[in-house]
């Protein structure tokens, strides 16, 4: 807000300025940066007129309004205090515009003085919003488009841009996996589109299509807005990557007419809730589950009771156990920081516009020694050089470090820590760290996770740096011509060290250290880079027509190299590095990509009514088969705003409504860039006791492989009320994918077991709707702005009617992908309750080896026997989610402004395969809290045996950890994603704005999921909602200061 | 207007940079493309070693489906770890369903294998090697042939036959199971091809490949499966002129030392003691799993505890027998403890890097192909001039000769010598299955389990049995086809009883 006090300030002393010269010489042209006028002489039956234009709603005096007197070039801007003054016929009408208001004619009727109050306009009609090659008004788009602006989003921390799209938008899934420092989030816009070819959508910056990630390293503070491509209309212009949806971002660039330093600076700490840790059984309760575990198994194995005397005495009395260790408490820091540093500086004087910015963030994890840092410099210029000539060029880099951890999964830091001997003390007595811990007992031993961070090196370094520009002509009036050409350049570096004194999980000490110490290190290098060539006309013909057309081309290459090596066995860990490794071997790899496509657009509008635009794109790729290189990807929209209709009535608190459709097609080529061909395997044989080197034939040649694509309709409604206060989208769409590129199970006869292939069909459907309503009490300003989505998504074909492919495992959960079903379906025996007694297992289908305490499951086949394969086992749970919305609540009075996010997820089933792992009852692992409301015999069975999730008793394993109903859990939840209080601080001399602020991120979680993140899902897309245990999501706090010089 | 030029210009040179002809024809230089291969000679071998490379994936885990599930050897079972319930513990347990993982894997490294031996001699003809070389390399490469599906067909009965390559993955769809006696007919004309021209030794620098004597030798074991004894005979006659003699010492047949010796028929060949990932490790698969480096002599790797010398079989051994000190030890001293788990001895030896050992596996060696002529010629036309084979095989062992028994008597006899010499060797359920009926077997195998359930080899820590352990069924025959393999196209049969 105060912003844009000082670009008003800016500007009205520049237009005074103009003014005063304009009084002086009746023949000077003077040309401001924000209007063109010229002076004439005035008119002998003027008389001189003054006044004051305020904001309607806040009385504030606005500056450098345009007031000038219609049919004439006669006009001026109000000053610093919002005054004007100039010479009009005293019938005469003055035309009151300024940006972001509503044009006002007013009649001077022998008036002297005129006050007048200023209605805001219909500010997001007049909106200009990216999209794809270009930009567009906003009540001129006929496709689904969201639009994020940074104002919007509060003090959102900038991890990364993934983050800043979270709940924003309807449709637009934003899921943080993970908590690692630096993880990108994932994105999925309206559900899943494929099977096999990933379901990413495309990033573009500034124009450059970058790919189905940025990578970590964009600094978010340096970006302006972004836009969300949607529907096949609008997606289509980017023809083979557009099937998943287009995520436009836009960085910033010097506003116009105003110099401005910005420095912010963020400090935070994070960590774990105590709310969102898994809890399992400390020392003297594991204790006492092992010598229970131990006493029922001989009353039941055996059939009487056991003497305390036979229990082996590190458990016979659990009240002495000596020690008592949460592991996960252990690795995680207590609180991380992190901070975010930028300085900006941006000029719009002149012609040239430029934006220069530095920042530096880090942030430690919530896992000790995890980390990320980040240097980032952008600069962006441009501007009109002469009538003919305009340019641009941004160029950005940034280098980050990160220090990683093998964190996810049950073999991993992170689920380790849940099942580890709690009975263990991190240090012997004398203050040394233990490197093995556990291995007696009977309990499996791990290596001491907190030896582990503090040993092994695992390091990531990244420098990224993109840069694009362009050049502009005006070849003719209203036609432009457009060459770009964008590029970016990664290099990295990473590098693995284990050293010997690690052990390794293992059965009893089998485990312990010493290992072989093994090294990594590997060194990579993209290159990718695009020339577009793009013509623009847009012809005036007349009021009531407009029209624009697009014509271009593009070709886009990228190209990847790396080498590695690997090594082991070393004389000791006192060199990390690979050279110092004995044994050697190194890698190089190299691949890459091409793509060439025409593209063509038009745009019509007849009377701002009816509203028309069609696309097409023919493009052609690198990774197809040679028999289908080139695909085409039209589209066609429609738009209608019945306000404008004539026969509509004028009411005024119906600001604007449009109907749009909109069909188009789109494609999705992320399969890969050689799928199409067929490669020999190294595969080497010894003869005569030296190496004979050997290949086999690696894949099936395919070379009809060719574009997966994307039909989608969509109709939508945009609905604005009471001046703007109140806007509505409602959207619905269809969109049918075809020729799915899916690594098809062929019969291994073949000699191969699969194969990529054009087949199948998906449809994904679904409703979207947003609202957004601001509203004003006195001096507080609300805004609430609500966005709901529901999305099925359903195979109806894959190869064969019946033709079902299958993910996962026995004992970790499958994903079944079946005609007619959802994507992904969770898939296993469904759970009946349990067994309490040998007559109730005698009774039921056969469960072999089965005994009282186990889970009794169905026998989907009805054959009498519940086998130990996948015959019997069903859908169990859907991890698509039912609907997902997001809501913000802004606020502002006075000085403060408050900013909150809620995001849920409704009706989503995860599988929590870590369970298998962290409810393991043979002893060998530490188990959860729950366990202690365990079954124990028949007489004693725990409170809710029968329960869904409830697992049954110690005596066996075998029906336990099957992929089974028992380990699916709802996910539904609500989290509060973001809450920051700002506060504007008054003038201080020479700092234009500060303002200081308070947040929160992932401030409160809303949930019956029992895992730390609701988020979670650790296979890929088609295999959702599978909960291992990663890396855990932290909460933050945060104050930060923005200063304006 | 000048500037409409520049810019024209600009447009079309910056289209014709970018519009060279190949910018959408990406290939991976890293690797090669199948179709610029299988042209001159060095390149059908590197074809041919690429098979060798895979049978030695096949040959890694072989051990659970031709010995582990026999009555040779049980597992060291582990309480605490019950991961390989459902896979690889099937096999000793007779709980293997259709849905067993290594059942796939199985299936689908044979008919990886069967893929490039199908391939390669399809590139053959249009090769420029010498007609000569080409008539060598179909033998070799359809020795290959009859080799896996010799193998396919013990193991699963009716298989899919393929014998050429596919042009699209849609053709396999249409490739269903045939009757056994076409899969062996297709096996008898294979080998007889091969042993027109497979060369009777190769060139040094081809030493481990696949010879006359391995074809010879495959033939007389297809014949002697299939009952057809006087062929088996013939067959197997031939290779007693082709230079192969016993080793004087039963170990050096496995001593890392002598690899490809005397007694060498075919062997799958390793290389350990470097980097180039050719080395075995069978040892570590098969020492005790608490044995730490007591046996391997590397502490820092887990051994697997697989096939481990059932009791039973220890008992088999003759007293004086030579060859039961080098083929299993009765247990191992880890710190100061003897603990009597026993163990393979056979493939034991010192390697200078842990986890790489430098042991090759034995397929056909000469001892074997005596006593398969010695089973043969009892068939045939009974004992009287069989003793001479056995009896060269008992002396090396330190045995008295046998003289004067019944043909029944001498099977039995001949039978429990290939047990004890060629244990762990990988023949014993296949000697097995050959030489007894559905029925028999399937009694023999209730009553090995029946000893193994009474008495286990290996303690298991207080874990019962469950109720389907160790019962064997007839159908228990075959295999089942993998479950996997019939939801990718269910025109394909099971066996009865999966």
């Amino acid at each position: 807000m105060s912003l844009i006090s000082v670009i008003l300030l800016i500007t009205s002393d520049l237009l005074t300025a103009t003014a005063a010269l304009k009084n002086h010489s009746d023949r000077l042209t003077i040309a401001s940066v924000s209007n063109i006028f010229r002076s004439k002489i005035l008119s002998k039956a003027d008389i001189p007129i003054k006044g004051k234009i305020t904001d309607q709603n806040s009385g504030e005096a606005l500056i450098g309004v345009s007031v000038k007197v219609k049919g004439t070039n006669n006009g001026v801007s109000t000053n610093a205090s919002g005054s004007y003054s100039l010479n009009a016929p005293e019938n005469g009408l003055l035309v009151i515009s300024y940006i972001g208001y509503q044009t006002l004619e007013v009649p001077v009727n022998n008036r002297e003085t005129i006050d007048i109050l200023l209605v805001r306009s219909n500010a997001s009609l007049e909106e200009v919003v990216v999209v794809g090659y270009g930009s567009q008004r906003k009540r001129d788009i006929t496709s689904a488009v969201s639009t994020i602006k940074m104002e919007d989003i509060g003090e959102a921390p900038s991890r990364g841009i993934t983050q800043l799209i979270q709940g924003q938008a309807p449709g637009v899934v934003v899921r943080q996996q993970n908590g690692r420092p630096g993880a990108e989030f994932q994105v999925r816009i309206r559900g899943i589109g494929s099977l096999g070819a990933g379901s990413d959508p495309l990033y573009v910056i500034d124009g450059f299509a970058l790919g189905t990630s940025t990578g970590q390293n964009i600094n978010p503070n340096d970006i302006e807005s972004i836009t969300i491509l949607k529907d096949a209309a609008a997606t289509a212009i980017y023809g083979a990557r557009g099937s998943n949806g287009v995520v436009l971002i836009t960085t910033k660039n010097g506003k116009e007419g105003q110099t401005n330093l910005n420095f912010s600076v963020d400090y935070g700490i994070q960590n774990i809730p105590d709310s969102r840790k898994v809890t399992v059984l400390n020392g003297v309760e594991f204790a006492q589950f092992k010598k229970d575990v131990f006493m029922d198994q001989i009353r039941y194995f055996q059939n009487r009771e056991p003497t305390i005397d036979e229990v082996p005495i590190s458990y016979r009395f659990p009240e002495q156990t000596k020690f008592s260790t949460n592991w996960f408490d252990e690795i995680l820091n207590k609180n991380a920081p992190y901070t975010d540093y930028n300085l900006s500086l941006t000029s719009g004087q002149g012609a040239i516009k430029s934006m220069v910015s530095i920042g530096y963030y880090k942030e430690d994890g919530a896992v000790i020694k995890t980390d990320y840092d980040r240097f980032s410099a952008r600069s962006n210029i441009g501007g009109n050089i002469n009538k003919f000539i305009s340019m641009g060029w941004n160029l950005s880099g940034t280098f980050s470090r990160q220090n990683l951890a093998n964190t996810d999964g049950r073999g991993a830091l992170i689920g380790q820590t849940l099942i580890m001997d709690p009975r263990e003390p991190v240090y012997e007595s004398d203050g040394t760290i233990r490197k093995y811990i556990g291995g007696s007992d009977g309990v499996f031993g791990f290596p001491n996770p907190v030896f582990m961070q503090n040993n092994i090196i695992r390091k990531q370094d990244i420098a990224d740096v993109l840069s694009n520009g362009f050049l502009e002509f005006a070849l003719l009036k209203n036609l432009k011509f457009r060459s770009s050409i964008n590029a970016r350049l990664t290099y990295d570096r990473s590098n693995v060290f284990v050293p010997s004194t690690i052990g390794v999980f293992g059965a009893g000490l089998s485990g312990a250290p010493p290992r072989i110490a093994t090294a990594s290190a590997s060194t990579g290098e993209l290159i990718n880079y695009s020339a577009d060539q793009i013509l623009t006309y847009a012809p005036k013909i007349g009021e009531n027509h407009k029209i624009d057309f697009l014509a271009g081309f593009t070709a886009q290459e990228e190209k990847v190299k790396s080498v590695s090596g690997s090594g082991n066995t070393f004389p000791d860990d006192l060199v990390p590095h690979l050279g110092a490794a004995i044994l050697r071997s190194s890698a190089s790899a190299e691949f890459g990509w091409s793509l060439l496509a025409y593209m063509s657009r038009m745009n019509y509008s007849y009377k701002d009514k009816y509203l028309f635009a069609v696309s097409i794109r023919r493009e052609g790729s690198s990774r197809f088969g040679a028999k289908n290189k080139y695909g085409n990807f039209p589209a066609a929209s429609i738009g209608w705003r019945v306000t404008e209709e004539n026969f509509m009535p004028k009411f005024s608190w119906l600001t604007d409504l449009k109907f749009r459709a909109s069909l188009g097609k789109t494609g999705n080529n992320n399969i890969g860039n050689y799928s199409s061909l067929s490669f020999l395997n190294t595969n080497n044989y010894i003869l005569n006791n030296a190496i004979a080197a050997g290949i086999t034939v690696g894949s099936f040649a395919n070379s009809a492989l060719e574009w997966e694509k994307s039909d989608q309709l969509d109709v939508g409604m945009d609905l604005s009320l009471f001046n703007d206060k109140l806007t509505v989208t409602a959207e619905y769409y269809r969109k049918l994918t075809n020729d799915m590129l899916l690594p098809i199970s062929i019969p291994a006869v073949s000699g191969f077991t699969s194969g990529l292939s054009n087949i199948g069909k998906v449809e994904n459907k679904g409703f979207e709707f947003a609202i957004d309503h601001k509203v004003k009490w006195g001096k507080l300003n609300i805004r609430n702005s609500f966005n709901i989505a529901f999305n099925r998504n359903k195979i109806l074909a894959i190869k064969g009617p019946n033709d079902a492919l299958y993910n996962g495992n026995f004992y970790g959960g499958y994903n079944v992908q079946k005609v007619g079903r959802p994507i992904g379906m969770i898939y296993g025996y469904k759970k009946l309750g349990i067994f309490n007694t040998q007559d109730e297992i005698n009774k039921s289908p056969r469960q072999d080896g089965v005994i009282p305490g186990g889970m009794r499951f169905l026998d989907a086949d009805g054959n009498g026997e519940v086998t130990y394969d996948t015959r019997d086992m069903v859908e169990i749970g859907n991890p698509n989610p039912g609907f997902t919305w997001g809501h913000t609540l802004a606020m502002d009075f006075k000085r403060f402004d408050f900013n909150i996010l809620l995001i849920g997820v409704q009706d989503v089933d995860i599988y929590r395969s870590i369970e298998a792992s962290t409810m393991n009852m043979d002893g060998v692992f530490n188990v959860l809290d729950k366990a202690k409301d365990r079954w124990r015999s028949p007489q004693n069975p725990g409170s809710n045996p029968n329960a869904k999730n409830s697992q049954g008793g110690t005596n066996f394993f075998k029906w336990s950890r099957e992929s089974s109903e028992r380990y699916v859990y709802d996910a539904s939840h609500i989290w509060v994603r973001n809450i920051s209080l700002g506060y504007a601080l008054p003038k201080i001399k020479n700092v234009s704005n500060a303002r200081v602020f308070i947040s929160a991120t992932n401030f409160a979680l809303f949930t019956n999921y029992p895992g730390n993140n609701p988020d979670v899902s650790q296979r890929s897309t088609i295999e959702g909602g599978n909960d291992d245990e990663a890396y855990p999501v932290p909460r933050t706090f945060a104050v930060g200061a923005k200063l304006n010089f | 207007m000048k500037y409409l030029i520049i810019i024209g210009s600009l447009i079309i040179c910056l289209i014709t940079v970018s519009c060279k002809k190949d910018f959408l024809n990406k290939t991976d230089s890293t690797r090669i493309g199948t179709e610029l291969f299988f042209k001159d000679q060095v390149q059908v071998d590197r074809a041919v070693h690429g098979i060798y490379g895979q049978l030695q994936g096949i040959t890694n885990s072989a051990y659970i489906f031709k010995e582990m599930v026999s009555d040779n050897t049980v597992f060291d079972f582990n309480p605490l770890d019950r991961g390989g319930a459902a896979g690889w513990e099937a096999f000793e347990f007779s709980t293997v369903n259709s849905g067993n993982g290594e059942i796939s894997n199985l299936w689908n490294s044979y008919y990886s294998a069967l893929y490039n031996v199908n391939n390669t001699l399809g590139k053959l003809p249009a090769s420029t090697i010498t007609d000569a070389s080409k008539k060598e390399m179909d033998a070799e490469l359809k020795f290959l042939r009859a080799y896996l599906y010799f193998d396919l067909v013990r193991y699963f009965g009716d298989v899919v036959l393929v014998t050429k390559t596919l042009e699209t993955p849609d053709e396999a769809f249409n490739l269903l199971r045939v009757p056994q006696a076409q899969v062996y007919a297709q096996i008898e004309t294979d080998l007889k091809d091969a042993i027109i021209s497979i060369p009777v030794k190769h060139a040094t620098a081809k030493l481990g490949r696949a010879n006359k004597g391995a074809a010879l030798s495959l033939l007389g074991s297809v014949y002697l499966t299939q009952k057809k004894f006087p062929e088996a005979v013939s067959t197997l006659s031939s290779i007693l002129t082709l230079g192969y003699a016993l080793s004087p010492s039963y170990a050096d047949v496995f001593d890392p030392q002598k690899k490809n010796g005397v007694e060498s028929v075919f062997e799958i060949q390793y290389q350990g003691g470097n980097d180039l990932g050719e080395q075995s490790n069978f040892m570590y698969i098969f020492a005790p799993r608490l044995s730490g480096g007591a046996i391997t002599g590397y502490a820092n790797i887990t051994p697997g505890g697989r096939n481990i010398p059932t009791n039973d079989l220890i008992a088999a051994y003759e007293t004086g027998d030579l060859r039961k000190d080098v083929s299993l030890k009765t247990g191992y001293t880890r710190n100061n403890v003897f603990i009597p788990i026993p163990f393979i001895n056979k493939y034991n030896h010192p390697h200078t890097i842990a986890g790489r050992t430098d042991n090759n596996w034995p397929i056909f060696r000469y001892a074997d192909v005596l006593l398969m002529l010695a089973e043969a010629i009892n068939e045939a036309t009974g004992p009287a001039t069989a003793f001479a084979y056995l009896n060269q095989v008992r002396a090396r062992a330190g045995l008295a000769p046998l003289f004067g028994l019944d043909r029944a008597a001498f099977r039995t006899r001949v039978l429990r010598e290939r047990r004890v010499e060629l244990a762990f060797e990988n023949h014993r359920w296949f000697d097995l299955k050959r030489t007894n009926t559905p029925a028999e077997f399937t009694a023999f195998m209730n009553v090995h389990g029946a000893k193994e359930k009474a008495n286990p080899t290996v303690g298991r820590g207080g874990i019962a049995f469950n109720a389907l352990d160790y019962i064997y069924v007839e159908n228990e025959y075959v295999l089942p086809i993998p479950a996997s393999q019939i939801l990718i196209n269910a025109k394909l049969t099971q066996n009865i009883g999966y």
